[in-house]
């Protein structure tokens, strides 16, 4: 059994190229904005420490490149997650429309033990843009999206806008909530036991004690 | 007649090279010790291993003194060897500084360094690229860029001497010192060895377009670019889509790319200030698209993928287009193939291999990244098939080619390197980081700190490994720890067949396990299937220390030359240690 020196939750944002993921990390964790990010090639990750009901987390927010081919290279750190965050682009709808494939790739990846339980949460970006170039009938759309019944994103939506701060810090005390619920949750049902559980191309070692005897 | 040195010995006034200002780390990178070297100690240094990892006929001479050169050209070299180590050079107090705008001047691509200048580059928030010496994208302050550039112009200086006298051996003298060679000398020792050092940067473009083979490549495809160009003027896709996204993305802090940026060069503050959205589009933003566009055309199995847009951004800012073009696929096809394809495939890949090497040369760290958060050794076959979490950050090292991973002067030496000696740079290079932030006492002491556990040391080592390389200013700070024959990590030796061995290993290994993967999926391979998987590719499956070394025996047939190396520099330190006993 090892010991969780400290509580670490571990959130993987995720969404296309350009909906602000990198923004809207930096203005959580530095609180600055800055028109031009360069894209993300592979993966980032910052840290925050904050206090979610009266007890201090250190927030570990991993960053990642938005074009579709590099989600091969994701397998890595989707793993152990606590929280995912979907991000997409009110002003561009294709963003949006992408969020359950982007659900559907962290969840093969990321191999959790209960899908249907994991915390999720939707951002919506781009706030300040002005109305006229968001979405047609935004509402709507999104509410298609996450009120499918079964299988539908039916996860809390937070409508921000990292360029002037609206809304990020409050999104993230509900990720940081949740997370912590669901580390909770992963302590309570014996830890990390669904990694490598089902790893087609992980070939069983003969016993040589392999990590997770909890 | 070589140019006179106009600043010898003119003074004392030269400024400490050790700023109290500055951190500890900062000050190790900005002024490296092994600055002092003289060019001949590093040239003619010898080694072990350089009897091992030659890489052509035209290296076997590397221990000995060049014997093609005129003698009196070989004195002349000598004696600005000299030079290298007088401690006394000094600025020249130029008379009238250079105005701020030399960034600005498009036309005359790169200025030149000259003793005249250097003061009004050090004025300018820009550097000679374009780029801001501060911004948010790297961690360097005005003031420390400017203190290492002072040093750094006048080491220029003495390294564009020594290619005037070198282009004049080679009878491709140049009519006047500012002039633009568009050939150079034929690959040599010699030449290798200069290239290591340093091309003038007003002389990179054409220089990197000569060794990679871009005047062939032209060749055979005269107007080509143009057509494909006019072909693709109107082209809407998803390639074209992302491109949009990324072409303002590419570099915000560089003047040529971010109009935004010129409207306030006064700003020389080392505060932040890349708040501006680009108002319209610069030419060279215009440049990128065409040719990245163009490329997305030309090369349907790759078409647009993020970080061609830095490479591309990078070659524009040295060449024409259409060179710049034609270099993007000499790259691709050459160089990194596949890296950028659709799956990226080419990524890991060389990521597998690049773990390979790391395991093989540098244990102590392998010890570290080896494993899952877990605490689990990764076993070999998990290495290619799952790659340790550190490789996020360095793959994309070899897909943006370090532009935007190290500062800009010491990326454009890698690429240097790059475009003479191949891809073997790119893991010799990366081998020679990863072995940089190990030995950095910070990362020790924050692994000390950390709590342990191999997931916090993971951690602590991706977040290092993700930002120490943006501190390495000094480009010879990077060459010598990869290059030089004693001091360095002696990684500058793997040679490029190990490299090409190493990767079609990995590759089989990889559509092996895959195709396993897929036919057997669900189902868990036995022991035996497990050995005959790994035996049936040539390795030796070793199970008593469990799996670490399974396919130790693959390794050591690929890596012989360096193994033997290891080896012999084991009997040497064992010969060493029994002396000082």
């Amino acid at each position: 059994m090892t010991l969780r020196k400290k509580t670490l939750l571990k959130v993987i944002i995720l969404g296309d190229s350009g909906v602000g993921k990198t923004s809207l990390m930096q203005q959580f964790v530095n609180n600055k904005f800055l028109h031009q990010y360069k894209a993300t090639i592979g993966a980032d990750f910052l840290t925050k420490e904050i206090t979610v009901d009266n007890k201090v987390v250190t927030l570990q927010i991993w960053d990642t490149a938005g074009q579709e081919r590099f989600q091969s290279l994701g397998v890595a750190f989707y793993r152990g997650a606590d929280c995912c965050v979907l991000c997409y682009d009110v002003t561009n709808e294709k963003s949006l429309n992408n969020l359950t494939s982007w659900k559907d790739e962290f969840l093969v990846q990321s191999n959790v033990a209960n899908p249907q339980d994991f915390p999720f949460i939707i951002i919506g970006n781009k706030i300040d843009i002005e109305e006229s170039r968001k979405i047609p009938s935004l509402s709507k759309k999104l509410n298609n999206i996450t009120n499918q019944g079964f299988g539908g994103l039916n996860y809390p939506v937070f409508e921000t806008s990292a360029k002037d701060s609206i809304n990020v810090e409050a999104a993230f005390e509900v990720i940081a909530k949740m997370a912590l619920q669901q580390e909770e949750l992963n302590e309570v049902n014996g830890g990390d036991v669904s990694d490598d559980y089902n790893d087609a191309i992980n070939i069983h070692l003969e016993g040589n004690g392999s990590g997770c005897a909890c | 007649m070589a140019p006179e040195d106009k600043t010898e010995g003119s003074g004392s006034g030269r400024p400490p090279t050790v700023g109290g200002a500055h951190t500890l780390a900062a000050n190790y990178l900005l002024t490296p010790k092994s600055h002092q070297r003289t060019d001949s100690s590093y040239s003619r240094n010898y080694s072990l291993l350089d009897i091992y990892g030659t890489e052509s006929p035209l290296e076997e001479g590397t221990a000995l003194p060049e014997r093609g050169l005129d003698a009196s050209i070989m004195k002349e070299l000598d004696r600005l060897d000299f030079h290298d180590t007088d401690n006394s050079l000094t600025l020249d107090e130029p008379e009238i500084a250079s105005p701020i705008t030399i960034a600005f001047d498009r036309k005359s691509q790169i200025q030149p360094i000259s003793p005249d200048n250097i003061d009004g580059l050090l004025k300018s928030p820009y550097d000679r690229y374009g780029f801001k010496k501060a911004s948010a994208h790297h961690s360097t302050t005005k003031e420390e860029y400017n203190e290492w550039f002072k040093e750094y112009s006048q080491y220029s200086l003495r390294r564009k001497k020594k290619w005037l006298l070198l282009m004049k051996s080679n009878g491709l003298g140049l009519d006047n010192d500012n002039a633009i060679p568009t050939r150079f000398p034929p690959k040599s020792d010699k030449v290798k060895k200069m290239i290591r050092r340093g091309i003038p940067a007003e002389w990179r473009g054409n220089a990197w377009f000569f060794y990679a083979g871009g005047n062939e490549k032209l060749n055979k495809h005269v107007g080509v670019y143009d057509r494909i160009v006019k072909d693709t003027a109107e082209v809407q896709n998803k390639d074209t889509e992302v491109i949009e996204r990324d072409l303002n993305r590419t570099f915000p802090d560089n003047i040529y790319f971010n109009d935004m940026l010129g409207a306030d060069p006064g700003s020389s503050s080392t505060t932040i200030n890349t708040d501006s959205l680009p108002t319209a589009e610069t030419g060279m933003i215009k440049c990128l698209r065409r040719v990245l566009v163009a490329f997305a055309h030309y090369q349907p199995q790759i078409g647009y993928c993020q970080s061609l847009n830095f490479l591309a951004g990078l070659l524009l800012l040295f060449m024409e287009e259409e060179k710049a073009f034609w270099m993007l696929v000499i790259l691709t096809e050459r160089i990194i193939p596949k890296v950028h394809s659709a799956n990226l495939e080419g990524v890991h890949t060389d990521q597998g291999v690049l773990m390979l090497c790391v395991k093989e040369y540098i244990p102590q760290l392998w010890s570290i990244l080896g494993k899952t958060f877990e605490g689990e050794t990764l076993s070999e076959d998990k290495i290619l098939t799952r790659l340790p979490p550190v490789t996020l950050v360095t793959s994309s090292w070899f897909m943006s080619l370090f532009v935007g991973i190290l500062p800009i002067e010491t990326a454009l030496r890698v690429w240097d390197i790059l475009w003479y000696e191949g891809s073997k740079t790119i893991f010799r290079i990366s081998l020679t980081i990863c072995k940089m932030c190990l030995d950095n006492p910070e990362f020790q002491k924050a692994r000390g700190t950390s709590g342990g556990g191999a997931e916090m040391d993971q951690i602590e080592l991706f977040q290092f490994m993700q930002n120490f390389p943006k501190i390495i200013l000094d480009p010879n700070f990077l060459v010598d720890n990869c290059f030089k024959k004693i001091g360095g990590y002696g990684f500058g030796s793997l040679p490029q067949d190990e490299i090409n061995n190493c990767r079609e290993f990995v590759s089989k290994q990889r559509s092996k396990l895959n195709s396993k993967k897929t036919s057997s999926l669900a189902t868990e391979l036995t022991d035996e299937e497990r050995k005959t998987l790994i035996s049936s590719s040539g390795s030796s499956y070793n199970d008593e220390d469990g799996s670490i070394h399974d396919v130790y025996g693959f390794h050591r047939s690929i890596m012989s030359g360096v193994v033997w190396n290891k080896n012999m520099s084991n009997k040497m330190k064992k010969k060493f240690s029994k002396r000082l006993k």
